[in-house]
């Protein structure tokens, strides 16, 4: 089982807004990102809720499949503003490969 | 799919270097306004941001990655050292055809004709027009990015330019939502169909739109781009996904999976299909990923030039 890090949503504060928690894991974005990929955004907006880095780290190839095409974002029922969040994951893996 | 963080750090490295996502020199890239004599000021300053200009060597670029991915060669070349090479460079400006080339330029001159046309009081400073280094916000570099437009943004305002007209949504978008956010200076920016103001030859056409995501979505202003269509009596068929609710076309993964890019072009084509020929884009990434599925697509520009 992968090690979870409580202060993760914290440590994405410097990378994107504090969205995640507002997510109620509907599954809206899944449905209609074109990607069509394993519950994709969804899944890595679980992810950030329980807090677990390194599976992001361990998965971050696919963050660059997204398009940032704004779909999800647009029909987020929460306003969680998914596709952002993914950006958001993005600048946290960059950073964390230059560190 | 390739190894995204070799990608990033080739791309970042050569807007560093050269201010070029694709390194290749700015005087080899933006030639389109050379024979034309158009003037240095203006209330507005046009502003092409090299999208445009870019396609053809995104193009060249993503046949060769291409052939690699998914291959065993691939494994074996170790994208870190090669694939890059691809991507950049004056090798790449010179493997791309000058015809392709040609006919990026022409959009260009297009839309400068339609705003000539139109009365709009513009100039053009090849020296200011630069990339606006979206693709490394689009990416996550977002101190790449931040460096790049807190640089051109002070460039612009040095320069005393208020107004600025885009042609592409993805410049359009960076200046005018993330250089206000990311530099702390703010432009007025417009969508050149914006200010379009013709007397069309009354044409009976149907088309297709296809909505770039950030025109469509992300700037709203999709409604304007149909009103002008309308306007020449040119009508627009209503498909599913248009307007803020629009498909992407693929491009954002050309450089990162060509293959995933191509799954998303084929969907988005058929889509566009359906209704009634031509479509009509108004992006330049949109508009090479479309004819490259095989569509019979088209720029706005060049649509509305042959009914004025
Ligand atoms: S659509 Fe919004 S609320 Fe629903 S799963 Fe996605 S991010 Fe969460
Ligand atoms: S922004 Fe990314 S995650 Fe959201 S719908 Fe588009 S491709 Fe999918």
């Amino acid at each position: 089982m992968s090690s979870i890090s409580l202060d993760f949503a914290e440590e994405l504060k410097e990378y994107s807004e504090d969205k995640a928690l507002e997510c109620f894991n509907c599954g809206t974005c899944a449905a209609i990102c074109p990607l069509v990929h394993d519950n994709f955004p969804r899944r890595m907006i679980r992810y950030i809720q329980v807090g677990a880095r390194e599976k992001i780290l361990e998965n971050s190839d696919e963050l660059w499949r997204c398009l940032h095409c704004g779909l999800c974002t647009h029909t987020c029922p929460r306003e969680a503003d998914p596709g952002e969040i993914i950006l958001g994951l993005k600048r946290f893996v960059v950073a964390n490969w230059r560190s | 799919m390739f190894n995204p963080r070799d990608i990033i750090e080739a791309l970042a490295g050569n807007v560093k270097q050269t201010k070029s996502p694709f390194g290749i020199p700015k005087f080899m890239v933006n030639k389109w306004f050379k024979d034309l004599s158009l003037p240095k000021e203006g209330e507005y300053l046009l502003f092409t941001g090299l999208m445009y200009q870019f396609t053809p060597f995104i193009e060249k670029s993503t046949q060769y990655l291409e052939k690699y991915e998914g291959t065993k060669m691939a494994t074996l070349l170790k994208y870190a050292r090669y694939v890059p090479a691809y991507l950049s460079g004056i090798g790449l400006a010179m493997m791309t055809s000058g015809k392709e080339k040609k006919e990026a330029g022409q959009t260009l001159k297009n839309i400068a004709l339609l705003l000539q046309k139109s009365k709009i009081n513009f100039g053009y400073r090849p020296d200011l027009d630069n990339y606006s280094g979206i693709l490394l916000y689009d990416m996550g570099d977002q101190k790449g990015f931040v460096a790049h437009a807190k640089m051109l943004a002070q460039k612009l305002q040095n320069a005393g330019i208020k107004k600025i007209i885009t042609v592409d949504p993805h410049t359009a978008y960076a200046l005018k939502e993330l250089f206000p956010k990311y530099t702390g200076i703010s432009f007025d920016v417009k969508p050149y169909f914006e200010l379009l103001d013709l007397e069309p030859k009354d044409c009976d056409l149907q088309v297709t739109l296809h909505d770039p995501c950030f025109f469509g979505r992300y700037l709203q202003v999709s409604d304007i781009a149909r009103k002008v269509l309308t306007n020449f009596g040119i009508s627009v068929s209503n498909i599913r996904n248009q307007g803020e609710f629009t498909s992407c076309c693929g491009g954002p993964a050309e450089s990162i999976s060509p293959s995933l890019s191509n799954e998303i072009m084929e969907k988005r084509a058929k889509e566009l299909e359906e209704p009634g020929k031509p479509i009509i884009a108004y992006c330049p990434i949109c508009l090479g990923n479309l004819k490259k599925s095989g569509a019979d697509v088209e720029d706005l520009s060049t649509l509305l030039v042959r009914h004025i």
